[in-house]
């Protein structure tokens, strides 16, 4: 079950301490990320190109909205209210990355959510199936495989979006930002991402996770015909990465955060009146 | 093995219970000429995918029970799920009846541990209030913990043949 042999955690008391406040920031980013991106999914439920990509886009508005109320759930054994969490915090207490800020003003940049940061999630997530960290271990299988269409629907449409010179120019200015942002968004080299992996937490650190993730998602762009940072004549390598403003504990831009539309939308702000038990 | 086909009766159990009502201004109300004899409960229950005049297959068992778990487990063949007629065992989603019979204690505790098709499944509390619900109504049992388990995933691979056939008079491929 756990990694190299070495003994599981049943439960978050079994971990040790000095682990605690990294794999609760993981969880909490991870359940964050999937909230949100649960909510620019479903955003396009009208409105998107057609009427397929509009019911995708509920479907994995669902799934996101399953996954992560799974892992909010599991921050409880780490002494965290899933209730305060979802419905209570500020926008500077979200670890979302901040692709996710606010909304993507056309298709492509849902389509950069969907190809580039759902499937870096997605890269994260594998890197917990043989988690020492059992509760993970034993949930992120059934994730994964629901992750697995929104996968082929992000490469479907850049696929499709590229046919044209104007399509491939669309997406080349929406996949920049969120080609940077997602690179950066596995770490650096001291953020709690190696120390998790050097505890058995996860299988791998920012380094091999950026390089996994580009592996799965540089071929369909090589293929597009995309010209993106470090890929260059059908082959690929991590770029050089600007850590400019980078903030480790949140794993984002230290810049900016969610808008208010967001912030009210996420927390629910126009149903409190039915979070009274 | 022979099978019935029942009536699937549901218990309702977790919808609001009418309350006395704190309105001092509360009348009979309205009831429209097209409402006049509408069993609201069966459209409520019809609306979220609860319909009740759906007949679920049962075993016929040809022998009795060996034991609680057993009991159990057969109990469970007669919880539908809340959206097809078939039976969350046929459906593949119990993974497993734990029985504690506590020294002294005239009553079991049983643990039910069930899958979901899909993480954002939306009748998942639907599906154990009526697991609960079927369960308590066995002799000696006196609690039921249902919990979720998402390992292995769920796929089609797991329904039974007897679920395939309920599935495909129900007018669903698979």
């Amino acid at each position: 079950m756990s990694q190299k042999g070495t003994a599981g955690y049943r439960t978050a008391v079994d971990v040790p301490e000095e682990l605690h406040a990294d794999l609760a920031s993981l969880l909490l980013s991870l359940a964050d990320n999937k909230r949100l991106l649960g909510m620019r999914y479903a955003e396009w439920l009208l409105g998107a190109p057609t009427l397929e990509a509009g019911i995708a886009c509920s479907a994995m508005a669902q799934d996101e909205w399953g996954h992560s109320r799974i892992l909010y759930a599991m921050l409880k054994d780490f002494g965290k209210d899933p209730a305060h969490l979802e419905h209570e915090r500020e926008a500077d207490e979200y670890l979302n990355s901040e692709l996710l800020d606010e909304p993507p003003a056309e298709w492509t940049g849902l389509v950069a959510l969907n190809f580039l940061l759902d499937a870096a999630l997605s890269v994260q997530i594998e890197s917990l199936k043989d988690s020492r960290f059992e509760p993970l271990h034993y949930k992120v299988r059934k994730v994964l495989e629901e992750e697995r269409f929104h996968f082929e629907h992000g490469r479907g449409w850049l696929a499709r979006v590229a046919q044209t010179d104007a399509g491939r120019a669309a997406l080349e200015e929406a996949l920049e930002p969120a080609w940077i942002s997602c690179l950066r968004w596995f770490g650096g080299g001291s953020g709690l991402v190696v120390r998790l992996a050097e505890a058995g937490i996860a299988d791998a650190g920012p380094d091999e996770l950026r390089a996994r993730w580009l592996d799965r998602v540089a071929p369909a762009v090589a293929e597009a015909g995309l010209e993106l940072a470090g890929v260059t004549d059908g082959s690929w390598a991590v770029p050089e990465l600007d850590w400019t403003g980078w903030d480790p504990a949140r794993r984002r831009s230290g810049e900016g955060g969610l808008n208010d539309e967001t912030l009210a939308a996420v927390r629910g702000d126009k149903n409190r009146t039915m979070l009274m038990d | 093995m022979t099978s019935r086909l029942v009536q699937i009766r549901r218990s309702g159990a977790g919808l609001p219970a009418p309350g006395p009502s704190s309105d001092p201004t509360a009348d009979a109300g309205y009831e429209s000429e097209l409402d006049r004899g509408v069993d609201f409960s069966a459209v409520f229950a019809d609306a979220m995918g609860r319909n009740p005049d759906l007949v679920l297959e049962i075993p016929e068992w040809e022998t009795p029970p060996a034991d609680l778990e057993e009991r159990v487990w057969r109990a469970l063949y007669e919880v539908p799920d809340p959206e097809f007629p078939i039976s969350l065992v046929d459906l593949g989603l119990v993974y497993g009846v734990e029985v504690k019979e506590p020294d002294g204690a005239a009553e079991a505790s049983v643990t039910v541990s069930l899958t979901l098709t899909a993480t954002a499944c939306p009748c998942v509390e639907f599906i154990k209030w009526d697991v609960r619900d079927r369960v308590l109504a066995e002799p000696g049992v006196a609690e039921v913990d249902v919990r979720i388990t998402w390992d292995p995933p769920w796929t089609t691979e797991r329904i039974t043949e007897r679920g395939r056939n309920a599935l495909r008079r129900a007018g669903v491929s698979i």
